[in-house]
């Protein structure tokens, strides 16, 4: 507990009996022990932001005529690219098993007359569903379709 | 000193409002038995060491849920806590992200008023007269809300997350199971209202679903889930509003 956090936080709307100490943030916030899963699953974020900026660059080119699109291309295949794509891919599978692991329970228990079906179902469709859609996407990004 | 006692280190944080500038440490050696808690622990310095150590706790049945402090940094209930899973240095502190009056006592008054926001009691659009008899509810209608009705306001879950850390706004974890329970319960008629509270800034959608406060709670209570479940509420609530006739109004 050595450092403070928000100075107002959980502070009554009305002035204490009291002076009081500031709130203080947990130990290991935001690196450490318990934290470090959630810091890196927000961290991911900044991926998937550098990788639509990537995407909406590669669809520009693809108006720009066919020597762009091939420029495109070619800078993915250098080191770099192929590295940032690897850890992009990591940080997706990720976050991907682990809101698929949250996402049954935030079903609530029914919408109106609706009850969610059983939660081995729900994973079962997540993953399915996640894994048709990459299948598909790969085929095609490999040319296989169009 | 009787058999079976061992020692160990407390560094317990103290803070005087009327001397102190800033909270601090102080250690104590204190004679431990193996059977003992840290609130134990904590009750035998207050009792025959230190007088002046502040600190709440009263059941010692991890009901009541006055006694929890961070314990080696971990938001813990110290009566539920044995002594004996420590190493021989035993961190105590007031619990994160709350204000603290004294020693380990923190300020609760924001909770409270947090709890009170999201009108956690039965609302009825009419009140059933005495003659019609009590309001019935199956067990499975019970079920859907009872884990939530076990949450004992020890605030550990608040103590653990990170967005109650960086957002002093947020509802939090344990006010938001509270209001979601009472929409969940089968004799309730005040879901709606309570979704207009959750669809407020710093509420539901505030949380990023760390699922700390799950991962903490004494009580096995999933208030993740119940924030989650009410944003979900909230938004076909909002959305039933748009699309059905009188805005979804029976």
């Amino acid at each position: 507990m050595s450092r403070n956090a928000h100075p107002h936080a959980m502070a009554p709307s009305k002035p204490g009996r009291t002076r009081t100490a500031p709130p203080q943030l947990p130990d290991q916030f935001p690196f450490g022990g318990r934290y470090l899963a959630y810091t890196l699953f927000d961290l991911t974020g900044i991926l998937y932001v550098v990788l639509g900026l990537l995407a909406l660059c590669a669809v520009w080119s693809l108006g720009s005529g066919e020597a762009d699109w091939n420029a495109v291309l070619e800078r993915n295949r250098n080191l770099f690219s192929v590295g940032f794509h690897g850890i992009a891919l990591v940080g997706l599978i990720f976050v991907g098993i682990r809101f698929f692991g949250f996402f049954p329970k935030a079903q609530p228990p029914h919408v109106g007359p609706l009850k969610p079906p059983p939660k081995p179902v729900i994973l079962v469709g997540l993953y399915a569903l996640w894994i048709g859609v990459t299948v598909c996407l790969s085929i095609v990004l490999a040319g296989g379709v169009f | 000193m009787s058999d079976g006692h061992s020692k160990k280190t407390f560094v317990v944080t103290r803070f005087d409002p009327d001397q102190d500038a800033a909270p601090r440490k102080q250690s104590y050696e204190v004679p431990v038995h193996p059977d003992w808690k840290v609130l134990d622990a904590l009750n035998f310095i207050k009792d025959e060491v230190d007088a002046t150590l502040s600190h709440r706790w009263s059941c010692r049945m991890a009901v009541c849920g006055s006694c929890g402090m961070m314990v080696n940094g971990e938001p813990r209930l110290t009566c539920k806590e044995p002594l004996s899973q420590y190493g021989d240095t035993v961190v105590v502190a007031p619990l994160a992200n709350f204000p603290v009056i004294r020693d380990l006592v923190i300020d609760a008054d924001g909770f409270m008023e947090k709890l009170t926001s999201v009108k956690p009691w039965i609302i009825r659009a009419k009140e059933l007269a005495v003659e019609e008899g009590p309001m019935r509810q199956s067990p499975a209608e019970l079920a859907e809300f009872k884990q939530f009705s076990m949450c004992i306001n020890c605030m550990l879950c608040y103590s653990a997350c990170p967005v109650v850390a960086n957002e002093p706004e947020f509802l939090g974890p344990a006010a938001i199971a509270l209001g979601h329970r009472y929409s969940l319960d089968s004799r309730d008629e005040g879901a709606a209202e309570r979704n207009e509270v959750f669809r407020g800034e710093g509420t539901v959608f505030s949380c990023s679903f760390a699922n700390e406060c799950t991962e903490v709670c004494p009580k096995h209570v999933d208030p993740a889930a119940a924030v989650n479940q009410a944003k979900l509420n909230a938004v076909i609530d909002w959305a039933s509003s748009l699309v059905l006739p009188r805005g979804g109004d029976e």
